[in-house]
């Protein structure tokens, strides 16, 4: 299974006039002809754009998961489906740093004692509020 | 800091009494969703079934809605989570439930032949042990995933649709003959309408001609009977002599009316003949016989260019030459130089006379 729109050079989502142009200006005969076969009813290309997309997640998980070299990937698969490694970050770290993040969060707001905390701050909060209150009142009553 | 929000997946992982297992379920309605002819409430009853000595201990749907959404970042950790956790045995195991779920009634969908690698690549899976596992489970060997960007899937794959084409092709071809024999048919007809035209116009100018000459006989004839009368009137006493000069006359007349009849029917010949070759000259031009008979020799067909005629000359002389033929007998050798003269006498000829 060859990757047709990248051979092409279209994009996967172009419409129907834009691939058949892009098609037409194919040099190579025998691909025009295979390009022909895939794009030349509906339902042929979106049997073909469900496989191109299922191959294009494969080949992103793979990338993600350094298996572009795997046994099973091999030849017009592995060349057209691989995409280049920008940055490859392994979901699971990354879980686990969240997970020890939030922990921490967690115990530090254990330690602190943090309902504690929360009530004091209300109490200098409304203690404040009334002081304020009072002084108002009195100047203006003077 | 803020942290970013977790995704489903990793509640449901975070929730679940056994990551491995929540991992594995997802790999395996994966698979599920590419499927094909399977409807939903089957899909869903299949991971029901598969799961059952699972010890997740969260509901299946939110699994199967993450699995339908293409959510590739849950897929890559269960992957991880898997790769992790699984050992040698366990990983085989976990390829058995794959193939399993994959192809328990039908065939392998071409995506899921994709999967299913990509799983056991994952799972250090060699493509022998995966070959004969399939073949184990399924009673069939693991073929090569067929490939939609060619043309020959399609014409395995849509045949009706080919055949279609090939009837409206056949359709369309049958067509063109028709309407060209029809061209063809009108053609004929109007060249025989005309020669026709031409014929019946030659026989009314035969008549006329004829006509115009019965007529001058008559006149000569009456014009004779004038004379004659004359003459008895005139000179009775040379009767005799005027008799026999009037037989003689007479027979003269009808001599000059014989002479003038071979005459005219020599014109209507030569202009039926005229007609012949021009009627014939109009629909294909017949070349001359000896030179037709010069290409027959050369193997060619009329209508060739003289550059051809050259090159079968060559190919033909090479063919037939006489001393090709000096390890056989004497008669061979005579029979090929016979060959060889006729081949280049018409060549001679040809290239004389040939255009």
């Amino acid at each position: 299974m060859r990757d047709l729109y990248q051979r092409l050079n279209v994009p996967p989502q172009a419409n129907d006039e834009e691939l058949q142009q892009a098609v037409a200006r194919c040099p190579n005969s025998a691909l025009r002809q295979d390009a022909e076969a895939a794009f030349a009813v509906a339902k042929r290309r979106a049997d073909y754009d469900k496989l191109h997309a299922t191959l294009s997640d494969i080949g992103k998980l793979r990338t993600q998961l350094g298996l572009t070299h795997g046994a099973h990937w091999q030849d017009d698969v592995a060349n057209d489906f691989s995409v280049p490694p920008d940055e490859i970050v392994s979901r699971h770290d990354k879980l686990v740093d969240r997970v020890s993040h939030v922990v921490k969060l967690y115990n530090r707001w254990r330690g602190l004692r943090g309902a504690w905390l929360l009530i004091a701050i209300f109490t200098i909060g409304t203690g404040l509020g009334i002081a304020l209150g009072l002084t108002l009142s009195q100047t203006l009553a003077a | 800091m803020p942290i970013a929000r977790f995704s489903p997946f990793e509640l449901l992982l975070l929730q679940s009494r056994s990551q491995v297992d929540t991992a594995k379920l997802l790999l395996l309605a994966w698979i599920l969703v590419h499927r094909q002819h399977v409807s939903e409430g089957q899909r869903r009853r299949r991971l029901a079934q598969v799961c059952a000595h699972f010890r997740h201990g969260h509901e299946l749907a939110p699994v199967m809605h993450i699995a339908r959404q293409r959510d590739l970042k849950a897929i890559q950790l269960a992957a991880e989570v898997i790769r992790k956790e699984c050992s040698e045995e366990h990983s085989l195991g976990v390829m058995h439930q794959a193939i399993t779920v994959a192809t328990d009634n039908g065939d392998l969908s071409l995506s899921n032949h994709y999967i299913l690698r990509f799983v056991a690549d994952l799972l250090n899976v060699l493509p022998t042990t995966l070959g004969t596992l399939f073949k184990e489970l399924t009673g069939r060997a693991l073929a090569l995933p067929e490939d939609p960007s060619r043309d020959a899937y399609w014409r395995v794959h849509d045949a009706d649709y080919y055949a279609q084409q090939a009837r409206k092709a056949e359709e369309a071809a049958r067509q063109a003959r028709e309407a060209q024999e029809e061209a063809e048919q009108q053609e004929k007809r109007r060249q025989e309408e005309e020669a026709q035209r031409a014929h019946s116009k030659a026989q009314e100018k035969a008549e006329r001609e004829r006509a115009r000459s019965d007529k001058s006989r008559n006149d000569k004839a009456r014009k004779d009977q004038a004379h004659n009368d004359k003459a008895r009137q005139q000179q009775e006493r040379a009767r005799r002599k005027e008799e026999r000069e009037r037989t003689k006359r007479q027979q003269q007349n009808s001599k000059s009316g014989s002479q003038k009849g071979s005459q005219q029917n020599s014109h209507q010949g030569y202009q039926n003949g005229y007609q012949h070759s021009h009627q014939q000259r109009s629909s294909t031009p017949p070349p001359p016989d000896r030179t037709t008979r010069a290409l027959a020799v050369l193997e060619l067909s009329p209508g060739v260019t003289q550059a051809e005629v050259r090159r079968a000359y060559r190919r033909m002389a090479q063919l037939h030459h006489p001393d090709r033929f000096y390890t056989q007998s004497e008669h061979q050798i005579a029979l090929a130089s016979a060959r060889f003269q006729r081949i280049k006498s018409a060549y001679d000829y040809l290239m004389q006379t040939y255009r």
